[in-house]
């Protein structure tokens, strides 16, 4: 039956490799089918209606308020013109360096990936970080790739990342924190190498473009005016309080959303300010929780005593227990997170990883270490990450440009991680 | 172009000529990022002053190798220029597209024949020189925009946008051209951007 659940699994991969069905449709439908192959009945205890869906459906709920409240907060450094302010004074002041602006891009993605994630992060930094990199002649590819792994840097200290982690794979969060800190200079060591590499290979580039002048005036912007130095402080508020003062994530969160209001906001505009980010949160929140739900239902699924006891003979037969081996082999698997693959851990990955877990095959923490390391190359190179698609095509090349170039310096990241996790975890 | 935009707009859109070189300045430099929400004024000031600055830069000598190309139209371009190795693409469809458009509009007092390629020479010659030497600084404090003061210390900041103004200036001054460059700029992209054109 094992075998058959692995089939079923890869057809699973196949359907979302082909985009025949969205992730999350295709990760409930894989759900729902393991649980029928593993012996589950329909309902009662072990069931596929009551255990899989009804209790699987809600299991990231912690996680799915804490991308809400990112969300939320991410909609308010929008607004009040936070991260505007802060990449326009980074090409103020470095502006005649494209070096000094990129590495100031990537430490305001850094920022923003600490908030939010996905799109939304890629939007907040990249809508005036992306141009205003070409436009001191930071080359394209090289622009969208300073996002994204400034994203990457931020990810390891993500508050929503972490409870997601926590929850999935039932570990603590100061488990999961500490693992995190570990991971982050990996993830900034190559970030600043990839800026400082890549705009030394390519050299600077302008374009007499055609799009640079308008026949008609553009249609402005409301002025918001540059936000107050105090309020760029924002982003960070969540981070220090959850890593420095070792403060509950949701109302790390909460607080970040208070001190951003607090500092933008005339005390007659904040309730319509605060609603209206707030509904605007749900909006960018939406296709992650979607995927949080579906994720929840699959863990339910492959923890079904069947599944674990069906699974756990082939999984345990391939699975490297020397350090040397398991570095190895999870560091040449890393191309199977991308393009949606087995081992993305916002995808099947997060099932595989319930597996290793529930089979007692690698401790949860090993596994926290794997699927973290794989985040990190998930976050940056998957061409069919939406941040991905979003920062390339908004810079004007291709998802795949933008994966050929980032790849090497996150597959190293990946390498650190999985060496750590060797080292400490098993 | 609906029945509420303005007369003066609607000639602009047919006639392009009839804004003065230092508002396009302007209205590249308002497209540029970071400039959103700045006073249309503030702009056209340094709009100006990278306009003179690029006017009377000394002649530069371009050592960048030049290549070709023909696929400048489906990539809006008429000229690139990438630092490593040094190197001036000039887009041969887009150039001809322009010597067209400089006849059709009967604008060749303005554009000789040859000086839209002579000008784009001329142009990423600048950015060459920019990026290599000390220039950048001086523009830098030709704009004026100060970003930090502390007593008597004042920090100049940069302003995206302001040195593409000053290859355009450059170009047209040493090219002799009786118009900037950004003007026909414009009339590439008003022609280009028309509905029903296919590239």
């Amino acid at each position: 039956m094992g075998v058959v659940i692995l089939l079923v699994m890869a057809a699973g991969v196949g359907l979302m490799l082909t985009r025949r069905l969205p992730t999350a449709f295709a990760l409930v439908l894989l759900a729902v089918v393991i649980a029928f192959l593993a012996g589950a009945p329909l309902t009662g205890k072990n069931s596929v209606l009551d255990t899989v869906l009804q209790e699987g459906a809600p299991t990231l709920a912690a996680t799915m308020i804490a991308i809400i409240l990112g969300s939320w907060l991410g909609k308010l450094l929008d607004e009040t013109g936070i991260a505007g302010t802060l990449v326009r004074k980074i090409v103020e002041f470095g502006g005649d360096r494209p070096t000094v602006v990129a590495l100031g891009v990537l430490a305001v993605s850094a920022l923003v990936g600490t908030v939010t994630g996905s799109a939304p992060a890629a939007m907040l930094a990249g809508i005036i970080g992306i141009p205003a990199m070409i436009a001191v002649g930071v080359p394209k590819v090289t622009a969208a790739g300073t996002v994204l792994m400034g994203i990457a840097v931020g990810i390891p200290f993500e508050l929503p990342v972490w409870q997601f982690f926590s929850t999935a794979l039932e570990l603590p969060i100061p488990t999961v924190r500490a693992f995190m800190v570990k991971l982050f200079p990996f993830a900034l060591a190559a970030a600043l190498a990839f800026v400082l590499v890549e705009t030394r290979r390519r050299g600077t580039e302008h374009a007499w473009s055609l799009k640079s002048v308008e026949a008609k005036p553009r249609s402005r912007r409301a002025d918001l005016g540059d936000a107050p130095w105090y309020a760029l402080l924002a982003p960070a508020v969540p981070l220090v309080l959850a890593l420095g003062f070792e403060l509950a994530i949701i109302p790390s969160l909460l607080a970040g959303v208070l001190y951003a209001l607090a500092t933008t906001t005339r005390p007659g505009e904040m309730n319509k300010r605060l609603l209206r980010t707030l509904y605007g949160g749900f909006e960018v929140a939406a296709p992650p929780i979607a995927l949080f739900i579906a994720i929840g239902i699959l863990l339910a699924a492959v923890k079904l005593p069947g599944a674990v006891d069906a699974l756990e003979p082939l999984v345990k037969g391939v699975s490297p227990q020397n350090p040397v081996l398991f570095v190895l082999v999870f560091t040449l698997l890393v191309p199977l997170c991308l393009y949606r693959g087995p081992l993305n851990v916002f995808g099947l990955g997060a099932g595989i990883a319930g597996v290793l877990i529930a089979t007692g095959i690698y401790p949860a923490a090993a596994v926290l270490g794997m699927a973290t390391s794989y985040n990190q190359v998930f976050g940056v190179a998957d061409p069919t990450s939406t941040q991905t698609v979003w920062s390339a095509q908004y810079a004007g090349v291709t998802p795949q440009q933008v994966m050929v170039r980032t790849l090497p310096y996150v597959w190293a990241v990946a390498l650190g991680g999985l060496c750590v996790t060797a080292v400490t975890r098993l | 172009m609906t029945t509420s935009e303005p007369a003066s707009l609607i000639g602009e859109l047919t006639d392009p000529a009839s804004v003065d070189d230092v508002e396009w300045a302007a209205r590249l430099l308002a497209a540029t990022p970071t400039h959103e929400g700045r006073d249309p004024e503030l702009l056209r000031q340094w709009a100006r002053r990278a306009d003179e600055f690029g006017s009377r830069l000394a002649p530069v000598r371009s050592t960048a190798h030049v290549i070709e190309r023909d696929d400048g139209l489906k990539r809006m371009l008429l000229a690139r220029y990438t630092s490593r190795p040094p190197t001036v693409e000039l887009y041969t469809d887009t150039l001809a597209l322009a010597e067209e458009l400089v006849d059709a509009r009967g604008w060749r007092d303005w554009y000789p024949p040859g000086s839209v390629r002579a000008a784009a020479l001329a142009h990423e010659a600048v950015h060459a020189h920019l990026h290599h030497g000390p220039a950048k600084g001086a523009l830098r404090q030709a704009l004026g925009h100060t970003v930090l003061r502390l007593g008597r210390l004042r920090v100049a900041g940069h302003v995206a946008g302001a040195e593409e103004v000053a290859a355009h200036a450059y170009a047209r001054t040493v090219c002799g051209l009786g118009r900037s460059p950004l003007l026909l700029s414009a009339a590439l992209r008003a022609a280009l951007t028309r509905p029903g054109r296919e590239n």
